[in-house]
C-alpha cells in the first residue's frame, strides 16, 4: 500500500477503531448492558400489549401470562366507541398543521439558508418561537377560541399547534436546504430559470427527503401533543392523547380499553419514526449539528 | 448578493412572519394584557385593570414557589440522569456490537410515544394493586410506594428518564460519530488508556453537542405536564405540582386567568434565558464546522 493510500484509509477510519485497542470494555459486557436497556425499553410495551388482550375480569390480577387472550377490548374500542373519531381528529389536526407549516416554512427556510434574510436575529426568533412554553399561549388561545366560537373544535387545536410546529418545520428545513448543493440552482439559473423557479423546480425536489422527515417529525409532535388539545377540544373534537387520558375517570380505569387506545396511537408513530431518525439530529440543530 | 435576491428573500420570509405574528405575537401580547388584569373565567364582563399587582402577588404565593421549585428539581434531576445514562449508552453503541442497529432502533422508540400514554403506562405498571413491578418487588421483600409523598417526584423523574434518555443517546452518538480520528491516533501513540481518552478527548471534543443536548432537554423538561396529569395531579399535597400543571390548575380549574397568565409570563422569561444560551452554543458550533 502506498503512503498516500494508507493515509486515506486511516482518515476514513472512524475514531472508535482506536479505542478498540484497549480491552477495558469486553464485548460481552457491552452487549449485556445494552440488552438490559433494551428490555427496560420494551417491557412496558409488552405489558400494555398483554393488557389489551386480557378479558376484563383478569385485569385486576397483576400477572403477565396465564390468561385466555381475547379481542373484546379491541372490538369495543374500535367498533363500539368514538375512538375512531378521535383517531381521525388527530390525523386532521396533524395533517393540517404540517401542510400549512411546510408551505409557509419551506420558502422561509430557503431564504435563511441562501440569503441570510433577517440575519441572526430572525433565526433566533424562529428558535425561540418553538421553545416558548405553551402555558403562555393557552390562556389567550382559550379566550380567542371562546370569543370566535372555535372552542371544542379541531380547528382551534390545529391553530394552536401551528405556534410550535411552523417554527419547528422551518428550523429543521434550514439544515436540509444547506445540504442541497448550490451548483444545482446556479445551473438552473444559467439555463434560464429565475431564482424562484430554480427553488421550486430544482431545490425543493432535491430536498424532498429532508422535507418528508421534517413533515413526519412535525406530524408526530402534533399527534403526541396534549396540553393545547386538552384545553381547546372536548367531546367529539378530542384528539387521541385526550381520548387516551379519558379512559381513566373518577369511576376508575378501564385498563383493557386504555391499552388498546395506547397501542393504536403508538403504532403509526413508531412506523413513522423509522423514517425520521436519520434526519433528526441535523434537523434539531437547525443545521448547526451534524447528523 | 444582489438587490433582487434580497427582495426575493424578504418575500419568501413574509408568510412565515405573518403567521408567527398571528399565532405567537398577538397571543403573547394578549397574555401580557391578561396578566395585568383581574381576568376571571367566571366573570368575563368584569375585567379590571390591576397593573403589576398579580406579579407582586406571586412573590408571596407559596404554591407558585413550590411549583417552581418542584419543576427545577424535576428538570435538573431528569436531565442530569439522562445525560449520564445517555452518555453511557451512546458510548456503548458507538462501537460495533452484535445487533447494533437493532439496539439503536429499540433504544430510540420511547421518545416518539405520546407522553400521556407513557405516564398512564407507568402509573399502572407501578400501581400497588394492578401493577406487575410491585408484585415482583414484593417477592424479594421490597415494598415501595412509588407515588407516595417521599418518592412521587422522583418516580416522575424516572419516567422522564425512560422516555427522553433516547434523545440524549441520539444527539451524543451523532457527536461521537463526527469525531475526527487524528487526536485518537496521537493519544494511542502516547499510550493513553481508554478512560483517559474519554476524559481528555471524547468529552472536550463533543462538549458543544453535550451542551446543546442539555439545553434542548431542559427546555422540554420545563414543560412537564402529561405525567403529572396522568399520575399524581400535583399530589400528594403539592409534592409533584409542576409549574405548567399549576398554571393549568389556577387558570382552568380555579378560573383565575389573570393570575395564571402572570405565572406564564414569568416562566416565559426563564425559558427565554435558556433559549439565548442554546442559540449561542449552536452558532458557535456552526462557525466551527
Amino acid at each position: 500500500m502506498t503512503g498516500l493510500a494508507r493515509s486515506v484509509a486511516i482518515k476514513a477510519m472512524p475514531a472508535w477503531r482506536i479505542l478498540r485497542w484497549s480491552r477495558r470494555w469486553p464485548i460481552l459486557l457491552r452487549f449485556g448492558m445494552l440488552s438490559i436497556a433494551a428490555v427496560a425499553v420494551l417491557f412496558p410495551f409488552l405489558w400494555i400489549f398483554l393488557a389489551s388482550l386480557k378479558p376484563p375480569v383478569e385485569l385486576s390480577r397483576p400477572s403477565l401470562f396465564g390468561f385466555e387472550p381475547t379481542s373484546v377490548n379491541w372490538s369495543e374500542v374500535w367498533l363500539n366507541s368514538s375512538f375512531a373519531r378521535h383517531f381521525l381528529n388527530s390525523v386532521i389536526v396533524g395533517g393540517l398543521t404540517v401542510i400549512v407549516s411546510l408551505i409557509v416554512g419551506a420558502p422561509a427556510a430557503y431564504a435563511f439558508s441562501r440569503f441570510r434574510t433577517g440575519g441572526t436575529g430572525l433565526r433566533f426568533v424562529i428558535l425561540a418561537a418553538q421553545m416558548m412554553p405553551p402555558a403562555l399561549f393557552i390562556i389567550p388561545f382559550f379566550l380567542m377560541a371562546y370569543y370566535v366560537g372555535l372552542l371544542d373544535t379541531v380547528w382551534a387545536v390545529a391553530i394552536a399547534h401551528l405556534t410550535f410546529i411552523a417554527p419547528l418545520v422551518t428550523w429543521f428545513l434550514i439544515g436540509f436546504f444547506e445540504d442541497v448543493p448550490r451548483d444545482l440552482e446556479e445551473q438552473a439559473m444559467v439555463d434560464g430559470c429565475t431564482r424562484w423557479q430554480a427553488f421550486v423546480q430544482v431545490v425543493l425536489p432535491a430536498a424532498r427527503p429532508g422535507m418528508a422527515a421534517a413533515g413526519l417529525f412535525a406530524f408526530i409532535m402534533s399527534w403526541n401533543e396534549m396540553f393545547y388539545a386538552l384545553m381547546l377540544a372536548g367531546g367529539h373534537s378530542k384528539t387521541l392523547p385526550v381520548a387516551i387520558a379519558g379512559y381513566w375517570t373518577f369511576r376508575g380505569v378501564d385498563m383493557g380499553k386504555m391499552s388498546v387506545a395506547i397501542i393504536s396511537a403508538v403504532i403509526p408513530v413508531m412506523i413513522a419514526s423509522f423514517f425520521v431518525q436519520r434526519y433528526l439530529v441535523r434537523g434539531l440543530g437547525g443545521g448547526a449539528l451534524k447528523g | 448578493m444582489g438587490r433582487q435576491d434580497r427582495r426575493l428573500g424578504r418575500r419568501m420570509v413574509l408568510p412565515l412572519i405573518l403567521l408567527l405574528v398571528a399565532v405567537q405575537g398577538y397571543p403573547m401580547a394578549f397574555a401580557v394584557y391578561i396578566s395585568a388584569h383581574d381576568y376571571r373565567l367566571t366573570a368575563l364582563n368584569e375585567v379590571r385593570w390591576v397593573g403589576m399587582e398579580q406579579y407582586r402577588g406571586l412573590l408571596g404565593n407559596s404554591s407558585y414557589w413550590t411549583a417552581m421549585q418542584n419543576t427545577l428539581v424535576f428538570v435538573f434531576g431528569a436531565v442530569g440522569l439522562e445525560l449520564l445514562l445517555g452518555f453511557l449508552l451512546a458510548y456503548l453503541l458507538w462501537r460495533p456490537v452484535p445487533a447494533q442497529n437493532l439496539f439503536r432502533a429499540i433504544l430510540l422508540t420511547p421518545m416518539f410515544v405520546t407522553p400521556i400514554a407513557v405516564g398512564l403506562m407507568f402509573r399502572f405498571l407501578l400501581n400497588n394493586q394492578l401493577g406487575i413491578i410491585p408484585v415482583w418487588l414484593r417477592t424479594i421483600g421490597v415494598e415501595i410506594d412509588w407515588f407516595g409523598p417521599s418518592l412521587a417526584l422522583f418516580s416522575l423523574i424516572l419516567i422522564d428518564v425512560w422516555q427522553w434518555t433516547p434523545l440524549m443517546v441520539l444527539l451524543l452518538l451523532a457527536g461521537m460519530e463526527a469525531l475526527p480520528i487524528e487526536p485518537f491516533e496521537a493519544a494511542r501513540v502516547d499510550g493513553a488508556s481508554e478512560l483517559q481518552m474519554i476524559r481528555y478527548l471524547v468529552l472536550p471534543l463533543i462538549r458543544p453537542v453535550i451542551l446543546a443536548a442539555i439545553l434542548i432537554r431542559m427546555l422540554d423538561a420545563f414543560r412537564v405536564f402529561e405525567y403529572v396529569y396522568a399520575i399524581t395531579r400535583g399530589g400528594p399535597g403539592e409534592r409533584t405540582e409542576t409549574i405548567l400543571f399549576h398554571i393549568y390548575r389556577v387558570g382552568f380549574l380555579y378560573f383565575r386567568l389573570g393570575e395564571a397568565a402572570a405565572m406564564a409570563v414569568t416562566l416565559a422569561w426563564v425559558i427565554f434565558a435558556l433559549v439565548v444560551l442554546l442559540f449561542r452554543i449552536l452558532r458557535r458550533q456552526e462557525a466551527m464546522t
